[in-house]
């Protein structure tokens, strides 16, 4: 078996066993004086227990903002979310502060691109580790420091207990990176939004990273959401590809099936367009033109203006249609495109 | 040198370039590197971050003084020239940066960022500068409706050609590419992708691709160069350095670089190297990369590995090249040794 990921216990789109989350039509506007920009629309996907789904899509697709709302990390003044998003059967939409910051690091968590940002940088790693500990469990200082230790070993950093009184701008990238994942895990959440995660690293040191969430997932059970542009990591870490487009979810499927015989132009075209994969020094086939703009979003299929296949039938909103055994695809010419994914 | 080999666009001899960070340290960030790019060649250097690299690109296009050795544009040392002389020849020696937000002057508009280098230059006639500018600006994909717009209008590929439009205004021979399409959405990367070769074409240009992107190198590239803190470890033809590394490095970068395959058409193993970047300031004694090596021997850290020619024109820094256990091309790409892959259904059991 190739990477570090188990392959997912649960089921595929139509779910056999309960799903750990289940996001069903989640819409998100952002106000913007008297009126509202919708940023994304009827945004429907489950992870099963332990699975590892990818999100991907461009910039400005909405990938990040779907991650936020699932952790509640919108700004209720500014934003409107409608929709439910089910964690173990509670609905995290409309839920109290309250009761939303008990969930918050200890059933979901999530782990950002830039982690210089994310750490508090007057604080230790260690403060910051036990910061989520005694918030969520009745624990003496004493024991939230071992357990930080252990969780900082648990995420392949050398000298934890040294390391655990150490400023942020005293570890490296890839260390601030594991101590942000760390603080993350410490309460064992059942799923763990990863947005970019290794984006800002060199590539070696991003392999290290992939690993120790490969192991997570595999040693505590924990479902994770992928959320990358990168279609190489998503290959070596998921096992099903949720792709975003505009503010849409266009297609979903298993991540093999996907790669070889994707159903969308779109994701077709994200495909077909890593250099790594194409012929050495032949012509990329590019997306023409690029992500609408939040406000700018066309009528009918939100992809039409880029897309070489489309026809007439592509000037209504498109539909989430399910593609036996296992996919979804929003483009009404699916069943008669033979697309090329990566081979 | 001998005549009859066309003269190297750009040749580095034993070049260096360290800088003194106080207490008496100094910091190596380039140490020794020799390379030639011959004329109308795409030259990559790919390597992690520290590892130098956008240090050498700045110093082939005079951006930083060589500390020692010397780098020659053409045969000529820039730095021989009078001041005024390596004003007019650096004009030949371009750069575009990864990042095209903090390249252009937000307060100036598309045309005046993209004549600016003519204006600084001074040869042109003003009507004959706004002429090449909008011609440039049509030629990189931008419509002459941008001429009054300002960056933030922009998207960061779109700002990526007006970059590209504002180096070309002087005509030059040679552009070093600097992450140019490391911060760009895989589907404009490849765009820009695109143009950079049809513009190599028409132009006759040279360009040195800077990159820790392996996937966009091994694209682009002729031959490829890798860096580890501050000296090439590997140096040779892209596909022979790709397929058949020579260095436990180009290994494991190579083995690193997640790839969108389908599990059967991936590696079922791969090299994760332990560790970080040492520090440059104190690098390794003996084979800089030893401490992450999987091969390393009591001889890398007593001895710096010599640059030696281990096939026709590939060339490494290690001690143990071409004796190694190195992953073989089936181990490291499957997918280019089955040719039946493009033939294989997807399997729904």
């Amino acid at each position: 078996m190739t990477g570090p990921f188990p392959v997912a216990i649960g089921g595929t789109a139509a779910g056999q066993a309960a799903p750990l989350l289940d996001v069903r039509g989640l819409g998100i506007s952002f106000r913007n004086g008297p009126s509202a920009v919708q940023v994304t629309r009827d945004v429907s996907f489950a992870i099963a227990p332990g699975e590892v789904v990818g999100l991907v899509g461009e910039s400005g697709c909405g990938k990040t903002v779907t991650g936020l709302a699932l952790m509640g990390l919108l700004p209720r003044a500014t934003s409107l979310v409608e929709g439910d998003v089910v964690l173990e059967g509670e609905n995290l939409i409309g839920m109290s502060q309250r009761r939303l910051r008990q969930r918050r690091g200890a059933k979901i968590s999530m782990i950002f691109q830039e982690p210089m940002s994310a750490l508090d940088p007057v604080f230790t790693i260690g403060e910051q580790i036990s910061e989520t500990l005694r918030a969520h469990r009745s624990i003496d200082p004493r024991e939230a420091r071992e357990r930080g230790i252990e969780a900082l070993a648990r995420v392949g950093i050398p000298e934890p207990a040294l390391r655990y009184d150490a400023y942020p701008h005293q570890l490296s990238g890839g260390m601030r990176q594991r101590a942000m994942i760390a603080i993350a895990i410490v309460c064992e959440p059942r799923l763990l939004i990863a947005d970019e995660p290794t984006t800002a690293l060199d590539v070696t040191v991003q392999a290290q990273i992939v690993d120790v969430l490969g192991d997570l997932c595999s040693r505590l059970g924990m479902a994770m959401l992928f959320i990358t542009h990168d279609l190489g990591l998503v290959a070596q870490t998921c096992s099903r590809l949720v792709t975003m487009y505009a503010g849409e979810v266009i297609e979903e499927g298993r991540i093999d099936d996907v790669l070889v015989s994707p159903r969308h132009p779109y994701t077709s075209g994200l495909l077909r367009s890593l250099p790594a994969l194409a012929e050495r020094k032949t012509r990329l086939p590019a997306i023409p033109g690029r992500v609408p703009a939040l406000g700018e979003i066309p009528e009918g299929c939100r992809f039409r203006a880029r897309c070489s296949f489309s026809r007439s039938p592509c000037e209504v909103s498109q539909t989430l249609d399910p593609v036996p055994p296992a996919a979804l695809v929003r483009c009404c010419r699916h069943g008669e495109l033979a697309l090329k994914g990566v081979l | 040198m001998d005549t009859s080999q066309p003269t190297p666009i750009v040749a580095v001899e034993n070049a260096g370039v360290h800088f003194p960070i106080g207490h008496g340290q100094v910091l190596k960030a380039v140490d020794g590197v020799d390379l030639a790019v011959m004329p109308q060649e795409t030259f990559g250097i790919i390597g992690e971050s520290g590892s130098g690299k956008t240090t050498l690109g700045r110093a082939i296009i005079c951006l930083e003084k060589p500390s020692i050795g010397r780098i020659l544009h053409a045969g000529i040392d820039p730095y021989s020239l009078s001041a005024r002389e390596l004003r007019r020849h650096r004009r030949q020696y371009q750069i575009v940066f990864q990042d095209p937000n903090a390249a252009l002057d937000p307060r100036m508009t598309i045309l005046k960022s993209i004549r600016e280098p003519m204006d600084v230059a001074g040869d042109l006639p003003d009507r004959d500068r706004r002429a090449r500018a909008v011609e440039l600006m049509e030629r990189v994909g931008l419509s002459p409706d941008f001429a009054n717009r300002y960056p933030h209008e922009l998207s960061g590929g779109q700002k990526q050609r007006v970059c590209i439009a504002r180096v070309l205004t002087l005509r030059p021979s040679l552009i070093v590419c600097d992450e140019a399409v490391s911060a760009l959405d895989v589907s404009i990367q490849a765009d820009i992708l695109n143009l950079f070769a049809e513009l190599q074409a028409e132009f006759g240009l040279t360009y040195i691709f800077i990159t820790h992107n392996l996937g966009v190198v091994a694209h682009v590239s002729d031959r490829v160069a890798v860096m580890y803190l501050g000296r090439i470890v590997e140096l040779g033809r892209t596909e022979d350095v790709v397929l058949h590394p020579a260095h436990p490095y180009t290994e494991a970068l190579l083995s690193a670089e997640p790839v969108a395959l389908p599990s059967q058409l991936r590696p079922d193993k791969r090299v994760v190297l332990k560790g970080e970047l040492p520090s440059p300031i104190s690098p390794p004694s003996g084979c800089r990369f030893r401490t992450r090596c999987r091969f390393a021997q009591p001889l890398c850290a007593a001895q710096e590995p010599p640059w030696r020619e281990t096939a026709a024109g590939h060339w490494s820094a290690c001690h143990f090249a071409g004796e190694l256990p190195i992953m073989s091309a089936a181990e490291l790409h499957p997918h280019k040794q089955r040719e039946s892959a493009s033939r294989l259904g997807v399997h729904h059991e």
